[in-house]
């Protein structure tokens, strides 16, 4: 046996997944060959490492999970710039009032945008546009909308929706006969969904958020919807 | 994105910026990251979804508030975050062992003779290592490794030439080991 067999047929050797007459064979070149004996080296462990996996599958990282912990940060977050210096503090109903400012700017006179901090915490500096959607299915979610550049990147939550993977949701932004979307999810087998989605529409542009189900070609039912307030 | 298309810089530049990120954006990406392999070992340490989602809550915000601790000469991301979990897991059994009113947690492998949390740990690192692998690779050694096929018999399976059932096993060893090492779960 040369080398160049030899080295190919390692991967096999150390897994055991060899006939007898060849792995004798690949012993033989090996206790011969300096360079073939270091390759051996260096995968010979991989077994032993490999048998602690043996029938770990990685799971999807809980999407609740998520949520909790991003309120949790900006919720302490949020208490850690209360005790900032003065100068440095905005009083809330001040923070307030600029961002409806703001949020009158671009939403315009029918809408209002609200930015909150998360239980009584101080308002982030970033300003969060946030909804509540409701429908006759029993299903509920909250919004957060965060104007970029680009468009606006929808935080969605959802629950009460049908557990398991078959049904596609679709999100919208929409004003009159206008409409955008955001993207599409599925729920988990809980019901539950956490999305960040993304759509061209800026804020401004749309006064409500829909989330519609895909029961087939060309057919949805609504699930889902929300006012700008 | 998973955290196979990651070095261990870019890892480290994450960890920095979770300190002082108003966005939450560092945190989402290095949840997304980790979450699931930590889940998962949590989960399978203690063998409850509730008790593994508390454990993995609990270890990114440690991770959050130690961030400015954290030093990338003594350990990767993955293996930082693995040491937190750990921990975690730990001081979970400890209080469940405490609280005799709570139940046993059913998969408390190392009452049982099972692995040992370092075991598992380093199981679950492997099995990460093994999703960063191409899929005709992770198929080879799953077929050798985990089902004790020989090389013909995945040939026969496969419809492959034998020859090249052995040469990709070969390549796909090598690219664990090589996947391993950039994790630091061996010595490169």
């Amino acid at each position: 046996m040369n080398c160049e067999a030899a080295r190919e047929a390692l991967g096999a050797y150390v897994l055991g997944a060899l006939e007898p007459d060849e792995r004798a064979a690949v012993a033989a070149h090996v206790a011969d060959c300096p360079e073939c004996a270091a390759e051996l080296a260096r995968l010979e462990g991989l077994p032993d490492l490999l048998r602690h996996a043996d029938g770990l599958v990685i799971p999807p990282a809980p999407p609740a999970v998520e949520e909790r912990l991003l309120d949790r940060v900006a919720r302490e977050r949020g208490r850690h710039r209360r005790h900032r210096p003065a100068l440095l503090r905005v009083p809330r109903g001040r923070m307030l009032a600029v961002a409806c400012a703001i949020g009158g700017l671009l939403v315009g006179a029918g809408a209002t945008a609200l930015a909150l901090g998360t239980g009584g915490d101080a308002p982030t500096e970033t300003a969060q546009y946030q909804l509540r959607l409701s429908g006759d299915t029993g299903a509920t979610a909250r919004a957060e909308l965060e104007p970029g550049r680009g468009g606006t990147q929808v935080h969605l939550w959802v629950k009460g929706l049908k557990p398991g993977a078959e049904s596609v949701y679709e999100v919208r932004c929409e004003r009159g006969g206008w409409s955008a979307s955001a993207g599409t999810f599925r729920a988990d087998a809980r019901g539950r969904a956490y999305v960040v989605l993304t759509t061209a529409a800026r804020v401004g542009e749309y006064e409500r958020i829909r989330v519609v189900r895909h029961d087939g070609p060309e057919q949805e039912s609504p699930v889902l919807s929300g006012e700008i307030q | 994105m998973t955290a196979s298309h990651r070095s261990a810089a870019a890892d480290a530049v994450l960890v920095d910026r979770l300190a002082t990120d108003e966005t939450g954006e560092a945190m989402r990406e290095l949840y997304r990251l980790y979450g699931g392999e930590l889940f998962g070992f949590a989960l399978n340490a203690l063998g409850d979804r509730g008790a593994g989602e508390e454990i993995v809550q609990e270890v990114f915000l440690r991770a959050w508030r130690h961030a400015g601790t954290y030093d990338p000469q003594k350990a990767a991301v993955r293996t930082w975050l693995y040491q937190i979990t750990r921990h975690a897991i730990i001081d979970a059994r400890r209080r469940a062992s405490v609280r005799p009113a709570l139940p046993r947690h059913e998969s408390d492998v190392e009452t049982e003779g099972g692995p040992t949390l370092e075991q598992s740990m380093l199981g679950w690192q492997v099995a990460a290592a093994l999703e960063r692998l191409t899929p005709e690779h992770r198929q080879m050694i799953r077929m050798a490794q985990f089902r004790g096929l020989s090389m013909r018999e995945i040939a026969e399976h496969t419809g492959l030439p034998v020859g090249t059932v052995k040469s990709r096993t070969w390549y796909a060893l090598r690219s664990l080991r090589l996947v391993l090492e950039e994790m630091g779960v061996v010595p490169g």
